[in-house]
């Protein structure tokens, strides 16, 4: 069966699905773009299941462009926390820095306002029958802002540089195992092959921009990026100065267009003030100073939210405060203690408390429908103190008592707070221990405190499926293990669900996965944190679903 | 005179010696390495290990100190190692900002703490001594984060009279950066504001209570006389050292301040650069403020040796 052959019957396969009431019609357009189906031919496939047409337009809608449609040219000023280190795509891991090579660079695939995917320096792209070998076809006639033409080459070279050891990228720990040195190959210039070390379903999403060290750079770029910033992207860099401010202007020979085939972008320039400290950066919108917030962190925003100029935009995401039990440290071998401690959580408290109630409750695994469509939704334990007591004494204790290391962080410090007050209620002292961000971090693999603490809490942002924070987090060869587990159960049924390629089956092995994750309780997930993105009324036009993507190649002030 | 100015010159060299070998030290001992700050948290082990090795940050730490020093005796300070910018021109203009906001807040600080503080001393128990005394003693105790908060909201976000940063916009005019100093110039007031006033009216009330006053007032001198000739050249010895202390403070001290009003002093490059162990930075920032503090307690010494011929004579 050809690759063509086989995306059809794929298509057919999703219709069914959608009409035997397995998938939702959302979920459909979700995997289709993973399959590299083009909006149109996604658009048919609903078409083909019939019924109302479902909405698959990427605006959110507080977004939407005004009736007068968008103005050209001006200005807007965003403010941004600076870059952590020099701006290097390669190993940029920092939301200012992802954000400003986001302008300048661009990614194969790109994130729509829902988390699916949608092209960008690739067209399309698609899977062989057995799912390990991905062929991408480029988008012609794109030009560096350099003037040289985009090509296979530099994807090639793009791709190969992070996962080379020696660039330092944080790419490789994702793409490890996966995609291996010498596995992308160019089969003509618009044409790219990779080669997976095995099957991998949602392999499209690690070249996208939420894998943001992949951003494609120029076939012989040298790791100089500030003084040769090349890129296809919508902006280019006029002036950075370290810690304080960046400018851009708009790239004249972009090769997007959009919906009416306007040039993009459509502002001559956006000012970008890089501020470290949120209530300073909060000050700066109230004051009017700057006009958008790429970020918005809850704490210290409450003034925003009642600021009659300003619009808080909400994005649900992924993103998870990771309360992780050490599995090679007593006492948390033990399942009840685990079990325990979640059942001590009141998470509807907590929500209020951390995010004004504004976050999505969460089930201790990463499955959960209102950030990925389609995938199982465990119940979310309920606070329930009479279990407590049960699970304790069925470990033969009344009380117990646990350090929970935590570093003085975002809303990481309160969080531990509020779980150290609610387990206090059903017997479970837990003594905090609050280090700086820097000692959290700090050390090796073998004594660094965010993977070997007996407790604590780590802040993950969104990512755009369940599968690739299972890979980073869960299994015993993830990098990032903090809980240390290892459920054969768990590793045998993720592998499957990761190679195969039918709905009906990885839907399957989803619910059995989520089921496996909430019960074993290696970490308790007890909400996932909307994204709040904050902009001055006559602000229009940004896309991306929050944080690290902001795109504002359609953005525009009213008069 | 000029041989103890010489000698105070040459005893800063042993100093600077020691500050930087402690700085280097310190940076040591904070948690984190150059490689986990450059690659971040989620690059593997092995990468990180592998950075570090490529660009000698595993080296014992007397290596990495003498090769360090080598560099920065000749001038060449390096690059930062976070942002692989160069040192001297990134700190430079961070001492520059740190000092027109200590030198903008001096000259109005030292002029009118001075004069309050020695019309109190000079009425003292008055009624308006007792409220010098008493509001002087109070803005002290403000922190400067509570007192530059609630100057935020009021004065840049409610009523929008002041700009919210003190950054002014790039390519403005010189003189606008003394508009946008204005709001955290404030807090900084109020903190020395009440020092300095307190040690001048301190001063001025033990000058007053001494015997060669009486003797000058019973002896008919105008009042004036008194307090120019007699009173202010000594009540102000103690004032002056504290001026020259402060002066330290002042330049390399107000993280919090440059933080709050988004400001980039030495004072937030120290902080950013230990916490992420950029040893070149952090060492050409504290060396630069110990200089300075050297050099201001140096001047205030000199002032108050001018100040009392006693010091000037028995020194």
């Amino acid at each position: 069966m050809s690759d063509e052959q086989y995306r059809r019957e794929y298509g057919e396969h999703l219709v069914e699905q959608v009409k035997n009431g397995k998938m939702t019609r959302r979920q459909l357009l979700v995997r289709a773009s993973v399959f590299g189906f083009s909006a149109t031919a996604a658009g048919r496939l609903l078409a083909a299941c019939g019924g109302s047409s479902a909405s698959s337009s990427a605006t959110p809608s507080a977004s939407t462009s005004a009736s007068a449609g968008p103005v050209k040219g001006g200005t807007i000023k965003v403010v941004i926390p600076p870059p952590l280190k020099t701006l290097d795509p390669v190993t940029i891991y920092d939301q200012g820095g992802i954000v400003l090579v986001y302008q300048i660079a661009e990614y194969l695939i790109d994130l729509d306002n829902k988390n699916a995917l949608k092209p960008k320096l690739a067209e399309s792209w698609s899977p062989n029958t057995k799912g390990d070998v991905w062929t991408f076809k480029l988008r012609q006639g794109v030009k560096f802002n350099d003037g040289s033409p985009f090509e296979a080459a530099d994807v090639v070279a793009s791709i190969e540089r992070v996962i080379a050891p020696k660039s330092g990228s944080g790419a490789l720990a994702a793409l490890a195992g996966i995609l291996s040195p010498g596995g992308t190959k160019a089969v003509d210039a618009n044409t790219v092959q990779f080669n997976l070390d095995k099957p991998f379903a949602d392999f499209p999403y690690l070249v996208s921009s939420s894998s943001y060290n992949t951003a494609i750079l120029p076939r012989n770029y040298a790791g100089d990026f500030l003084k040769k910033p090349v890129g296809t992207g919508p902006w280019m860099l006029k002036s950075y100065v370290t810690n304080q401010t960046c400018t851009m202007v708009k790239n004249p020979t972009y090769w997007g267009k959009d919906a009416s085939g306007n040039q993009l972008p459509y502002l001559d320039e956006v000012d970008y003030t890089l501020i470290t400290d949120a209530s300073a950066a909060n000050l700066q919108l109230q004051n009017g100073a700057v006009d958008v917030q790429a970020q918005t962190v809850f704490q210290g925003a409450q003034a925003l939210f009642g600021d009659a100029n300003l619009r808080v935009d909400v994005y649900p995401s992924s993103g998870i405060r990771e309360l992780a039990f050490n599995m090679t440290k007593a006492p948390w071998q033990d399942k009840n203690l685990r079990q325990a401690v979640a059942y001590c959580l009141d998470r509807k408290a907590i929500n209020q408390a951390l995010y004004g109630g504004r976050s999505i409750i969460g089930n201790d695994t990463f499955w959960q429908p209102e950030v990925f469509p389609g995938s199982p939704a465990p119940t979310p334990r309920d606070q329930d103190l009479a279990k407590v007591k049960q699970l304790l004494s069925a470990s033969g204790k009344t009380t117990l008592d646990v350090t929970l290391t935590v570093a003085n962080y975002l809303e990481n410090p309160q969080y531990a707070q509020l779980i150290q007050a609610q387990c206090k209620k059903g017997g479970i002292n837990v003594t905090i221990n609050q280090i700086s961000y820097n000692a959290y971090y700090a050390g090796s693999n073998t004594n660094t405190p965010w993977l070997n603490a007996a407790m604590d809490i780590t802040e993950w942002g969104s990512r755009p499926t369940p599968g690739v924070f299972a890979q980073a987090m869960l299994l015993p060869t993830s990098a990032w293990s903090s809980s240390h587990w290892n459920n054969k159960d768990f590793v045998s049924t993720f592998n499957q669900y990761q190679s195969t390629t039918d709905e009906a089956t990885r839907t399957t092995l989803a619910t059995k996965l989520s089921g496996i994750q909430q019960d074993d309780t290696p970490i308790v997930v007890a909400f996932y944190i909307t994204q709040l993105r904050t902009q001055k009324k006559t602000v229009m036009g940004i896309q991306g679903p929050g944080s690290f993507y902001f795109d504002v190649s359609q953005a525009y002030v009213t008069k | 005179m000029a041989r103890i100015i010489g000698r105070r010159l040459l005893f800063m060299i042993p100093t600077l010696i020691l500050v930087s070998v402690l700085v280097f030290a310190l940076a040591e001992i904070l948690p984190g390495d150059i490689g986990r700050v450059v690659l971040g948290p989620y690059a593997l082990q092995s990468q990180v290990v592998q950075y570090d090795h490529a660009h000698g940050y595993d080296k014992p730490i007397y290596e990495r100190y003498v090769r360090w020093a080598g560099n920065f005796v000749t001038g060449h300070w390096g690059d930062s190692l976070t942002y692989q910018i160069p040192v001297l021109s990134y700190v430079i203009k961070a001492l520059g900002n740190s000092l027109l906001l200590a030198g903008f807040a001096l000259v109005i600080i030292v002029p009118t703490s001075v004069l309050i503080g020695v019309y109190a001393g000079l009425r003292r128990d008055s009624i308006l001594d007792r409220i010098i005394t008493i509001s002087s003693l109070s803005m002290t105790v403000i922190p400067e984060f509570v007192s530059g908060a609630i100057l935020l909201v009021v004065f840049a976000v409610s009523l929008k009279w002041l700009p919210v940063s003190a950054t002014p916009p790039q390519g403005s005019p010189f003189i606008d950066r003394f508009y946008y100093l204005i709001l955290p110039a404030i807090p900084l007031m109020f903190l020395e504001l009440g020092y300095v006033a307190r040690m001048a009216r301190a001063g001025t009330v033990q000058v007053m209570s001494m015997p060669y006053i009486r003797t000058a007032d019973l002896k008919g001198l105008p009042r004036r006389r008194i307090i120019f000739g007699h009173v202010l050249r000594n009540a102000l010895v103690p004032t002056v050292t504290v001026i020259g202390s402060q002066i330290g403070w002042l330049i390399g001290g107000l993280v919090v301040v440059e933080t709050l009003f988004v400001y980039h002093g030495i004072g937030w490059i120290m902080v950013d650069s230990a916490l992420n162990h950029d040893e070149p930075t952090l060492e050409a920032a504290v060396l630069l403020v110990a200089v300075l503090y050297m050099f201001s307690n140096l001047c205030a010494d000199v002032a108050v040796a001018f100040l009392s011929p006693r010091i000037r004579m028995g020194a």
